[in-house]
């Protein structure tokens, strides 16, 4: 089984009627929608050809500057070209604009979350969210228990899933808050796009991303209490799915990128092993999970981590970003409760919508989604990567059966929600240009303040009908536009 | 810098230099090969040279090969099992470029890497069972090395990334300029004189030094102006002298704190050829002179790993 678990990966319910097709481009009644037309109109001047050449241009700058991910579970390193496809996804200004509220919003109250559970558990003795969904989570770090970080902030970085509904609306998906990735992709498809296509950018006017690493330095600087602090980005090394981001991230930084060899504790202070012997490290940008980070704290076995980084993070020697045990904020069990943090930190109502979903462990939800099996996606709470679930209008009656029996042997371990029908975005295929369907994952930072380029990473699922835009299964990307000016 | 990229970018010059160093022995070795089966038979020992030159005789031999020129720059150029094979010469150099992505370049990533793609595709293009001597794909070789050397002189910042890849190309060069040298050597000291002459001019011209001779002596190419001239010469750029100089000169440039062991060491070689002479050599008989250098310059690469590439501390 491969499991490309660097990359951002997420699964929604199958297609639904093309009558019922969010169409990202197109009215229903086949007109170009307003935001699309500058677009559309420059589009419709290209010859066939000359896009077919762009295309192959495209592929080869890609595979030539090895803009690729390898397969984990294959330790040969067989890499693999993420397709990169040339018809943008464009989003007006004023969807961004409340997009982009409505993220700093939901982040922000997730970063307070993080503070309450591991301080005094105000929403838990609130009962706004069941105190063993949390104290009993996987993901819960009892390490982490009244341990001050610097200004409060536990998730640096967040990647958050966001996927448009037929009826129109945003939705999020999930919330990434341990170590999201795909940001290199974002970054690449923009390069690659202006390179191909300058004049373009000029016509349509979309607003720049390329910032995104200066950004990312910055909110590293800026979580350490240290005057100049010294950065790394820790990378589990080359074999690693999401490699190439690691080190695409430290040459755009200007840092070490640095594994855990690299590194080594003396009396609490982290170093790293360089020609001119140990430097000092202030903060660590991670790129590997809690349990691989140190030997000494967590697992025994893990080649990749630090021994006594745990120790040196609780003496506060170090930042690390995102911080330990942030994965109980980003599990799907906590997700249904977050439009509740966000009244109980904020006391604002949520800009962003979530799926509404079904909780498993509780009776009434279980039995409703045992009689509506076919109809509904099933998650394990901390599955990834499409495995252990069940598409219920795209699995056989054998499939859905089996599953049953699954889920009540430990309903506790899934959530289950609507089928969504992913919106859908005009993309190459093989014969010609047909719409296929996308998700968006923007980058969220959090400094002194919270920021983020505009726009994210699109995925988009390549084979027909399917809404699995994860790239090991076939899914691709797209540059994602944010307009300058609202359009019309 | 970190220890690990150091080491990782020394040995990405390293094995890019030895993968030309292969092409260039390969590329000799079988036009001499040419030359001596006109009239006679093969010349087994002209065959088994690049074998003898890279220490892989038994290598060869267990994996099963018959001797023969195709045969033998068939193993050299591209058996798996290898590990100094062309191929696999190039693929842990881009394995080490890979993983160092951020320490060079990215003209310099994309060198290496559209050369091992290249390779990917001529090796879908080999012919299983035949194995013609492709002097196209010798010359491929050098080329990507001097593409790759190129681009990283005009785009690399001058600083201890550039001085580590350096070293690893002087190290890797020296190495093997003594050993192309010795067996040439031995050959002759084995009274094997007939194509002494073409012998001598394909030595030349595996470390590129043809015209550099032409140029210095002006006369007929002679055993001991050779070897003098790709010992002591401090001019060309392939002969030790010239390679022990620009290690110690890299060396000077290194933090010093760590790398006294090693500077002392490389500036012992560098005095044993800045001021030696053909003489000396003579006394001590150039295989062996040669034989103490290679080993020399390895005591230079161990200390120079201990100095600065090793993970301790």
């Amino acid at each position: 089984m491969v499991v490309a678990h660097g990359l951002p990966v997420s699964i929604a319910a199958p297609s639904s009627p093309s009558s019922t097709l969010y169409d990202e481009m197109y009215l229903a009644n086949g007109e170009v929608r307003a935001h699309y037309a500058n677009f559309a109109q420059w589009f419709a001047s290209q010859s066939g050809d000359a896009m077919a050449i762009k295309r192959a241009e495209a592929d080869l700058l890609f595979r030539r500057i090895g803009i690729t991910f390898s397969l984990s579970g294959d330790e040969g390193g067989t890499e693999r070209l993420i397709p990169s496809d040339l018809i943008p996804r464009i989003i007006d200004a004023s969807a961004w604009d409340l997009m982009e509220q409505g993220l700093i919003q939901r982040v922000k109250a997730l970063n307070r979350f993080l503070h309450d559970v591991y301080h005094d558990q105000a929403i838990l003795r609130a009962g706004l969210v069941p105190a063993e969904q949390v104290l009993a989570n996987a993901q819960f770090l009892p390490m982490m228990m009244g341990l001050n970080l610097p200004h409060e902030t536990y998730a640096h970085v967040v990647g958050v899933d966001i996927v448009r509904h037929n009826d129109g609306r945003f939705y999020v998906l999930e919330d990434n808050l341990r170590v999201p990735s795909g940001v290199s992709y974002m970054l690449s498809n923009r390069k690659m796009m202006m390179r191909l296509f300058p004049d373009l950018f000029q016509r349509v006017g979309v607003r720049p991303v390329e910032h995104y690493p200066a950004l990312l330095l910055q909110t590293l600087r800026l979580s350490s209490l240290v005057d100049d602090p010294t950065v790394v980005v820790l990378t589990p090394g080359r074999y690693n799915s999401a490699y190439f981001e690691h080190a695409f991230l430290a040459k755009q930084m200007g840092v070490e990128l640095v594994e855990g060899q690299d590194l080594f504790v003396r009396q609490g202070v982290v170093y790293m092993r360089t020609t001119d012997g140990p430097r000092r490290v202030d903060v660590i940008y991670r790129r590997l999970d809690d349990v691989f980070l140190d030997p000494l704290a967590f697992r025994a076995d893990s080649m990749l981590g630090v021994p006594g980084l745990a120790a040196a993070y609780r003496l506060g020697e170090v930042v690390i970003a995102n911080a330990l045990g942030t994965g109980v904020a980003d599990d799907k069990s906590i997700y249904p409760y977050v439009p509740e943090m966000i009244r109980f930190y904020l006391g604002e109502s949520p800009i962003l919508e979530n799926v509404p979903t079904w909780q498993c462990r509780k009776s009434d939800d279980l039995n409703y989604v045992l009689a509506h099996l076919p109809e509904l996606v099933v998650k394990e709470v901390h599955g990834a990567g499409g495995y252990g679930m069940l598409v219920g209008p795209a699995a056989s009656r054998d499939e859905i059966e089996a599953f049953e029996q699954v889920l009540r042997a430990n309903p506790s371990n899934y959530i289950a929600q609507p089928t969504l029908s992913l919106s859908a975005c005009p993309t190459f295929v093989e014969k010609g240009v047909a719409p296929r369907h996308i998700d968006l994952r923007p980058f969220v930072l959090v400094g002194r303040d919270i920021r983020m380029v505009p726009g994210g990473l699109t995925r988009v699922a390549l084979r027909e009908g399917s809404l699995v835009v994860n790239s090991s299964q076939g899914g691709g990307t797209k540059d994602t536009w944010v307009l300058e000016k609202e359009s019309r | 810098m970190l220890a690990r990229v150091a080491s990782e970018l020394y040995w990405m010059s390293r094995y890019l230099e030895r993968a030309e160093s292969m092409a260039r022995i390969l590329e000799v070795c079988s036009s001499i090969a040419l030359l001596s089966t006109k009239g006679e038979s093969q010349d087994d020992s002209a065959v088994s040279e690049p074998l003898v030159i890279t220490d892989t005789e038994a290598a060869f031999e267990a994996s099963g090969r018959v001797l023969g020129m195709g045969e033998v720059a068939q193993f050299l150029a591209w058996d798996e099992a290898h590990p100094s094979s062309i191929s696999n010469c190039i693929q842990a150099c881009r394995e080490n470029a890979r993983s160092v992505r951020g320490a060079i370049t990215a003209e310099m990533w994309e060198c290496i890497n559209d050369t091992w793609l290249q390779l990917q595709h001529r090796r879908s293009l080999l012919v299983p069972g035949a194995s013609p001597v492709d002097s196209t794909f010798f010359e491929w070789v050098k080329e990507r090395s001097h593409l790759f050397r190129g681009v990283t002189f005009a785009t690399i910042q001058r600083d201890q990334p550039y001085l580590f890849i350096r070293l690893g190309t002087y190290l890797e060069r020296a190495d093997n300029t003594a050993r192309i040298l010795s067996v040439k050597t031995r050959q002759r000291e084995q009274g094997d004189l007939v194509a002494d002459y073409y012998r001598l001019g394909a030595v030349l011209r595996s470390v590129s030094s043809l015209e550099a001779y032409q140029d210095i002596y002006r006369d007929a190419i002679d055993a001991d102006r050779v070897a003098e001239l790709l010992i002591f010469s401090d001019r060309v750029p392939r002969s030790l002298r010239f390679c022990v100089d620009e290690i110690c000169d890299i060396l000077e440039r290194l933090p010093s704190q760590s790398g006294r062991m090693a500077r002392r060491l490389a500036v012992q070689l560098q005095a044993r050829l800045r001021y030696g002479d053909l003489q000396e050599v003579y006394e001590r008989g150039l295989y062996n002179y040669l034989e103490r250098f290679i080993e020399y310059n390895t005591e230079v690469g161990v200390a120079i790993g201990q100095a600065y590439l090793e993970l301790h501390g």
